[in-house]
């Protein structure tokens, strides 16, 4: 241990490099030369890249833990690969370098442990689970390369380089979503997710144009020390000092709308960056996206889109504590929005029938679930729940991969072999996938005892006791404008029934959350089963090759009676790692298991949050009402199931839909959000594409370019008449202009300019001409200087401040006509209010000295 | 260790990159291997050598390297020279006339190369200066700062991989190709390195003939009709251009007694308020044309349809950089009151008539080339949006990206320009699958889409944002600057929107159209051309700093001069109608100002009150 401190010194702590280095070559080598390398070749590159990342982590947790041992601050290893970039804070002052630099704490350090543990085993699941698949070597590419993105996200020391691995992940998921491309489906799916998450990304780019501009740091410890900048008032309307055409509008509609509305710079900051973790980790408004990128391999699902990535929103929310509790009211709404996910998702996974449907909109459900947690200030609790989640989910995920694994073999067709109807009674033929799975449920269904308890009571307990204080004491914001001290702003305060309100919706999430995934399990693994009929010693067809996602017209008729063999159990491959993610959902929960006081994870993270912990306020008390409800809520969700799936054969659900039947169908189809959202957003933003499309052509290129040459077309056929090709007309044209030019050139012109020589001294110049000769009234007393004209053209006059003169020019031309012209030439006042007011005026004095003179003043003194 | 076993050890890292890409092709083929390896190789020469750190501990008292002042000579006049010396090479040997026209690009390539050994300071470098009309205070003066050094490098970089691709797959006239090229490659570095007005219309201008030969002569359907509106468009910028060229030499003819071109003197006539605002107007418009920005954009997307492959890269990635090089120069450096007061204006039609409109249009197209014209509008909407917020990142950030542009933007038209020459289509909706057919591609065309769309790790990332950031920050786009900001970070949506909808559409989903089955991939030829492209993604993308730090000090002089030109320009009184002439500045910056011809009389600027005499009375005699 010593040993290890001394090599990997923590201001440079170069381990952090072999973490991420290590499936970033894995990625490159599969990606470029996995085609040539084998099976063989890839799978050790794969497992090696994520297993020595993994080991790597562990090391590096363990110095963490030495450097964190027995100091209050929050221990910090840090690495600094190389300068980026940099930009300026407001007003384009100062610098802000953002380097490529990563660094450790208690909060990074456990989820890189989540990220590659996890990523370990599922990488092994997919050696198997992706076997006979021909983009072997590809698949392993992007999922080395998303384990390197994930690090960048959960490594990097500042926003944009978080934001590297935001976008990253994102990309990696965009690529394994539609990792069978050749179903337009799967393509559809990874655009959505691609482009709904860039909508959350744009909110990103928002907030860290807020930080620079606010706060003029993006790193997290500049970010948190200059947080409190983050209060001052921020016009948000009107844009400019008036609305544009506001005075066209009645006076009090006016001054309404002119109004200027402020929020704090940290709400702004707060919703932006809410609108990142929204779209990354699906809440309302983006959770659409989640789950269609079910369409991926199932692996991918259970890595990406339940353990690791889906949870960098609230990892987000966590690491920048310190900022979002400056802002209750973007807490409330996190807090809000993740309860009315929490519900929604949970209400239509009620209807769905694709076992890996249930478990995405589960998904979405359980992060809305964290979102509720760190939105009361119960960070470490909303955190404990993405590690326990990740446990659980990973194991759902990978056993629901496993039971496809075993229904593919005779049911070829993705969506059927998903389908929850087909299957039942798998407990009896695949022994293992079935225990791994009750344990993943147990957690997830909060049976006492499992990690899913112990998290998700944490959480129900913050919800209905901790509440976000104001983060200034009086609660108002002043400013100093031309009408005196006014109050720009008062913040908004958490309410009185937030709490309670929170915590009902967090009850009847686990009450629904019990139900459906009791339903998912019966369906599964209990009754008989539905697939095929099984025959003893049923022979494969032998024409019959497995990767038929190319091929996709090998589909059985439906309504064929299907023979096959028993479903057998998947290999060790898939089912250790199913063990393994089994017995952490299970044992999981000592992490934090505050009812036995026990909380070594609370501890540990403790530090990290301590700057939020300042913000917020807990309640003592209601352990034992959380633990009546959460028990209650676990116990009637399961019992309600049991009843209806086990005891009543599904009976009542039947029933249920034959009574509603529209209502079951709206769960059943999402509530129409896809459609409604394709409808409004989709369809309005093809609109006014389709309008720029058209405008541009016909509007733009037809007035700039069309008209234009229509115009000069137009003049040539007016002006062709004027080339009639007769001599005589030529002729005569050219007589008139010739004696037009003739008469010009006759005329005398006196023109003059006055030019501006040094401080007081202009020049009057007279125009050249043909044989000219000019003479000057330069004293103003109406008699010429001389009554001989001369070839001075020039006059220079001197003239003091706010003097002026007139002189008088006359010019003879060659034929001896003359012409005659005034000219005044006048010098401004002194104006003390205008001008170059600061600097000193220097006078020329009638003796030759220069002096200095600040404006208004006596003169002071000399200045050579 | 002797110093050979050290030199060898320097070495290994380069072998390593080297062989590293030489395995990367499938195929077998030495050719692309050695280019690939190639490749990797200077990739990492390149950002070893410019590593900022890593020179100082290297070489910490060494001075930099002598300027060659005849550089640039040599850099603008070989091309044009090879230009000439191709006109008596035999028609009917076009391999020779290929070989002859790579070889020349090469070579400009590798003198390029050598403005990299000078850090680029404060002030001009590699100047030269040379009396060529005297009468009319023309002279031949060239020289590079920060800004201009990228544009010329981005030139002789693209342009030989545009000539390696256009004889790929042009195999008619090949003289005339070469000629083109050539005279066209030379003309743009000459415009870039310019600091003369005169000269640098004349090369402005010079651009346009080959240019429209390319068009013309290569081109697709209606290819005259493109030319000919190409034509105009640009033409009618720059006569206003010359106008106002014209104007600003008379007018400091009449402060300051003798004429010049010179740019380093212009810049320091402080024009009447009218005066300078269509002066501006006039140098605007034509950059503005040639940028393009909204509404004077339509020529673009048709130069681009019918432009060949070659020529559509060359449009794209350089001479576009003119219009955005133009306005840093010119209308930031000359006329710095009236930029600064429009930046806001302009900047809200760069932000709507550019990145969001031209990314609705860009939706809506289904020729792929239109499509990635219109792409141009909206990542040339960021550029100028950059410079117009007048701030370091923004302009540093405007310069790196017309960089970018000129990089992805690039590769993208030499991708499209990879699928018609094997289809003779680009229609999107003849395509769907591919993926299937030519796997690499299509993993070729999913990376530049990403670089195309900002994804961060690439090039366009690191421009995009620092513009944004930069917006954000402005001073001169005032309490608008944040709405800006915010709605051109929304284009970023946007640009996912459109390529990610293309790419699904050519790439993904069954292979439906059975012309498509038997295509075959990247060949040896397209690969070479595009490897250096993808490289370069990724070496701007993650080592940014490489190229910012030589931009440094330029960008801060061009916001030195632009601030400058704002505070004399608001001094000036709104009636007056005489224009001044600043105090010359002296310093790095002003080296090569021309000197009044020499005349006893002629008045040096009195040094013990050079400042106090130009403030001391702004206001002008009036008659």
């Amino acid at each position: 241990m010593e040993a290890l401190v001394k090599v990997f010194p923590a201001n440079d702590f170069s381990l952090l490099a072999v973490i991420l280095c290590l499936p970033l070559i894995g990625a490159f080598i599969n990606g470029v030369f996995g085609k040539r390398l084998g099976r063989e070749g890839v799978t050790l590159m794969a497992l090696a890249a994520v297993g020595g990342s993994f080991l790597a982590a562990v090391v590096s947790f363990l110095v963490l833990r030495q450097a964190q041992a027995g100091s209050e601050q929050a221990a910090r290893l840090t690495y600094v690969a190389w300068d980026w970039l940099s930009v300026s804070g407001r007003h384009d002052l100062g610098s802000i370098p953002i380097k490529v630099a990563f660094s450790l704490d208690a909060l990074n350090a456990t989820m890189c442990l989540v990220v590659t543990g996890v990523g370990f085993l599922i990488h092994l699941y997919s050696t198997k689970y992706m076997e006979k698949d021909p983009g072997y070597h590809r698949f392993f590419a992007y999922l080395n390369l998303f384990i390197f993105s994930m690090l960048v996200l959960i490594l990097g020391d500042s926003l944009p380089i978080l934001f590297v691995g935001w976008e990253g992940v994102g990309l990696c998921s965009y690529l394994l979503i539609g990792f069978w491309f050749t179903d337009e489906k799967n393509a559809q799916a990874g655009k959505k997710a691609f482009i709904v998450n860039r909508i959350g990304d744009f909110g990103l780019l928002v907030a860290m144009a807020l930080f620079v501009y606010h706060v003029g740091a993006l790193d997290w410890i500049g970010i948190e020390g200059g947080r409190s900048r983050l209060l001052e008032p921020v016009k948000l309307w009107p844009i400019g000092n008036v609305v544009p055409l506001s005075s066209a509008l009645p006076e009090s509609a006016a001054a309404w709308l002119n109004t200027p509305r402020y929020v704090t710079a940290a709400s702004l900051v707060g919703l932006a960056l809410f609108l990142g973790c929204a779209g990354k980790s699906a809440q309302i408004p983006l959770y659409v996206w989640l789950p269609d990128a079910m369409a991926g391999p199932t692996p991918v699902s259970a890595l990406i889109h339940a353990a690791t990535m889906v949870t960098a929103g609230v990892y987000l929310v966590c690491r920048l504590s310190s900022v979002f509790v400056l802002a209750p009211a973007v807490m409330f709404t996190i807090a809000l929005v993740g309860a009315l996910t929490a519900l929604l998702a949970a209400s239509i996974a009620f209807a769905q029938n694709d076992i890996k449907k249930v478990l995405a909109y589960s998904t979405v459900s359980q992060l809305g679930y964290m979102f509720l947690g760190v939105g009361v200030g119960a960070f470490s609790a909303g955190f404990f729940h993405v590690v326990t989640h990740a446990f659980f989910k990973a194991c759902l995920f990978l056993g629901a991969g496993s039971v496809i694994y075993a229904m593919h073999k005779r049911i070829h067709d993705t969506d059927t072999s998903q389908d929850m109807r087909k299957m039942g009674g798998m407990k009896k033929y695949m022994p293992v996938t079935f225990a791994t799975f009750v344990g993943a449920w147990v957690a997830i269904i909060g049976f006492p005892g499992t990690s899913g308890f112990f998290s998700k009571d944490e959480i129900l307990l913050k919800a209905l006791t901790s509440q976000i204080q104001s983060p200034l004491p009086g609660g108002k914001i002043t400013q100093m404008t031309r009408a005196g001290e006014q109050t720009v702003l008062e913040l908004w305060q958490w309410p009185s029934w937030g709490n309670q309100v929170l915590f009902a919706m967090g009850v009847v999430g686990a009450v629904m959350t019990a139900f459906y995934m009791s339903r998912l399990v019966f369906g599964i693994f209990w009754g008989d089963f539905k697939g095929w009929t099984i025959k003893r010693k049923w022979k494969a067809p032998a024409h019959h090759d497995h990767d038929d996602h190319d091929h996709p017209h090998h589909h059985h008729d439906p309504d064929e009676p299907l023979e096959g063999p028993a479903p057998v159990e998947s290999p060790w491959q898939m089912w250790l790692p199913l063990a393994v993610l089994a017995a952490l959902s299970l044992g999981g929960g000592f992490l934090n298991a505050h009812l036995l006081h026990l909380h070594p994870m609370d501890d540990w993270l403790g530090p990290v949050f301590a700057t939020a912990a300042q913000n917020v306020t807990a309640a003592e008390g209601g352990l034992s009402l959380v633990l009546a409800f959460g028990i209650g809520a676990f116990a009637l969700g399961l019992g309600a199931a049991y009843w209806v799936y086990r005891l009543q054969g599904g009976e009542p659900a039947r029933a249920f839909v034959e009574r509603m039947p529209g209502l079951h169908r709206w769960a059943q189809d999402k509530f129409y959000v896809d459609e409604a959202y394709d409808e409004a957003v989709v369809e309005s933003a093809a609109a006014l594409a389709d309008t720029a499309a058209a405008a541009d052509k016909y509007v733009v290129d037809g007035i700039v370019a069309k008209l234009t040459s229509g115009v000069v077309q137009l003049a040539g056929a007016g002006l062709r008449f004027v080339q009639t090709g007769k001599v005589h007309t030529y002729a005569a044209v050219m007589v008139v202009g010739t004696a037009a030019v003739g008469w010009f050139l006759i005329a005398p012109h006196a023109q003059a300019r006055t030019v501006h020589q040094s401080a007081g001294q202009y020049g009057v110049v007279a125009a050249p001409g043909f044989g000219y000769q000019y003479r000057w009234d330069t004293d103003g007393d109406g008699q010429w200087d001389s009554e001989e004209f001369s070839s001075q053209m020039q006059q220079d006059v001197t003239l003091g401040f706010g003097e002026n003169k007139t002189l008088r020019l006359q010019v003879k031309n060659a034929f001896g006509r003359t012409a005659e012209r005034s000219i005044t030439v006048s010098r401004p006042k002194l104006d003390p209010t205008r001008g170059p007011a600061t600097v000193i005026q220097i006078e020329q004095q009638p003796d030759g000295t220069v002096r200095g003179v600040l404006p208004g003043q006596q003169p002071t003194g000399g200045v050579q | 260790m002797s110093p050979a076993t050290k030199a060898v050890f320097e070495l290994v890292p380069y072998l390593l990159a080297f062989g590293v890409g030489a395995l990367i092709p499938r195929r077998q083929g030495t050719l692309e291997r050695v280019a690939i390896g190639v490749v990797a190789a200077l990739s990492l020469a390149l950002v070893r050598g410019l590593w900022p750190a890593a020179a100082d501990a290297a070489t910490p008292a060494v001075a930099p390297p002598e300027e060659w002042p005849h550089l640039l000579n040599v850099i603008v006049f070989v091309p044009i020279l090879g230009a000439l010396f191709v006109l008596f090479l035999p028609r009917q040997t076009p391999a020779l006339l290929r070989r002859v026209t790579m070889g020349v690009l090469g070579l400009d390539l590798l003198a390029s190369l050598m403005l990299l050994r000078v850090p680029m300071s404060r002030g001009w470098h590699f100047q030269y200066v040379v009396d060529w009309l005297p009468s009319f205070g023309i002279r031949y003066h060239v020289a590079i700062d920060g800004v201009s050094l990228w544009m010329v490098l981005l030139s002789t970089v693209t342009t030989p991989i545009a000539a390696y691709v256009s004889f790929g797959s042009i195999k008619k006239r090949t003289k005339e190709l070469c000629f083109s090229i050539l005279l066209l490659h030379g003309a743009m570095l000459g415009a870039f390195v310019s600091l003369d007005l005169f000269l640098f219309y004349v090369f402005w201008e010079l651009m346009l003939v080959p240019m429209i030969i390319l068009i013309g002569v290569w081109g697709g359907v209606e290819k005259i009709k493109a030319a000919y509106k190409f034509f105009l468009y640009t033409m009618a910028g720059s006569v206003l251009m010359l106008a106002a060229i014209l104007y600003l030499v008379w007018t400091h003819k009449s402060l300051a007694g003798y004429a010049t071109f010179d740019y380093l003197a212009l810049a320091n006539v402080v024009l009447p308020r009218t005066a300078a605002w269509l002066c501006f107007g006039a140098f605007a418009l034509a950059f503005v044309i040639k940028v393009p920005m909204f509404p004077l954009h339509t020529w673009l997307p048709d130069a681009h349809v019918q432009a060949p492959t070659g020529g559509s890269i060359i449009l794209a990635a350089v001479l576009l950089k003119l219009g955005t090089y133009g306005y840093i120069r010119f209308c930031m450096g000359l006329f710095g009151g009236p930029a600064w007061s429009a930046a806001a204006n302009l900047a809200g039609l760069a932000v709507g008539g550019g990145i969001l409109y031209g990314a609705l249009v860009a939706w809506r197209q289904d020729d792929i080339k239109r499509l990635v014209a219109y792409s141009s509008v909206a990542h040339m909407g960021f550029v100028m949006l950059g410079l117009f917020s007048g701030t370091r990142p923004g302009v540093e950030g405007a310069i790196l990206q017309m960089v970018n542009h000129g990089i992805s933007t690039g590769a993208l038209f030499l991708l499209v320009g990879v699928i018609y020459d094997r289809r003779h289509t680009r229609e999107v909706r003849e395509f769907g699958g591919l993926a299937k057919v030519m796997p690499v591609y299509a993993a070729v065309f999913v990376l530049v889409t990403m670089s195309s769309i900002g994804v961060p790790g690439t090039n366009g990332f690191v421009g995009e944002f620092m513009i944004i950031m930069g917006t954000f920050v402005s001073l001169p786009l005032g309490s608008h600057g944040g709405l800006q900001a915010v709605l051109a970070a929304f284009g970023v949506i946007l640009a996912a929107v459109y390529m990610l909808a293309v790419v699904q559409k050519m790439f993904f989903g069954p292979l439906t159209n059975p012309k498509n089955a038997q295509l075959s991939d990247l060949n040896v030829r397209e690969t070479i051309a595009l490897a250096p492209l993808v490289a370069l993604i990724f070496i701007i993308g993650l080592f940014p700093s490489l190229f910012l730090e030589r931009t440094r000090d330029s960008v801060q002089v061009v916001l030195e001069r632009y601030t400058e030109g704002r505070k004399s320009f608001q001094e000036m009184d709104p009636s007056s109608t005489v224009a001044r002439l600043l105090p010359r500045r002296g310093g790095a910056l002003e080296t090569g100002y021309p000197e009044p011809p020499g005349q006893v009389d002629a008045k040096p600027p009195d040094p013990s009150t050079p400042e106090a005499e130009a403030a001391l009375d702004p206001q002008q005699g009036q008659p």
